[in-house]
């Protein structure tokens, strides 16, 4: 089942390089806000599936803790833009 | 077969999740890329967690963790879609020309007020 796992992860590493184009291109701080959520998630699976591949656990604090700051992030980051300040 | 389930699901959310990325690439403006990135989210992340509590067991660490996971992403990615297709709104952010309508403006217009 580890062949699975470490396959899962690699394959959101890749899938994540994608959506580093559109961070790279923007154009606008909208655009790369939502490329970076979506990259921050497949990079939380990736942790995940790794963690469960090498049986490391302290991984799967990380991801979880990645994944909630990402969308913090998000939302500050729109109130932000709401209110002019950016 | 558990080992089958994990492998189908985890292909169903990883082809969802390359779409979603894809689209994020192509689409023409903001709007739509924010609605692909929640299907990365939605229909990529979910299977694939699903996939990971199937293998482990609900009760372990890795299967616990993406549980939580799944349950976070659930909960707050509605959230900050919205709070940025709103945002991006307000700050003026043009819709793609092939646009078909704009219902926040008509409701608007159909009101009365004279803000944009």
């Amino acid at each position: 089942m580890t062949d699975v796992y470490i396959a899962v992860a690699i394959a959101e590493i890749v899938i994540g390089g994608l959506l580093l184009v559109r961070l790279a291109r923007g154009p606008s701080v909208c655009d790369r806000v939502v490329a970076l959520n979506t990259l921050s998630t497949q990079a939380t699976l990736s942790l995940l599936f790794y963690s469960a591949f090498a049986d490391r656990s302290i991984d799967l604090d990380v991801a979880i803790w990645l994944a909630a700051f990402s969308y913090l992030g998000t939302l500050i980051w729109a109130r932000f833009l709401e209110r002019g300040l950016l | 077969m558990r080992e089958a389930v994990v492998i189908a699901l985890c292909i169903v959310g990883l082809f969802f999740s390359l779409s979603g990325a894809v689209g994020v690439l192509r689409m023409p403006d903001l709007y739509t890329r924010i609605q692909c990135s929640s299907k990365t989210i939605t229909m990529g992340a979910l299977p694939v967690l699903i996939a990971l509590v199937v293998a482990e067991g609900p009760v372990s660490p890795y299967g616990g963790r993406a549980l939580l996971v799944a349950l976070l992403l659930l909960v707050v990615n509605p959230a900050a879609s919205h709070a940025l297709a709103r945002a991006a709104y307000k700050a003026g952010i043009p819709q793609w020309s092939g646009a078909v309508r704009d219902e926040v403006r008509e409701r608007r217009n159909a009101a009365g007020e004279n803000e944009r």
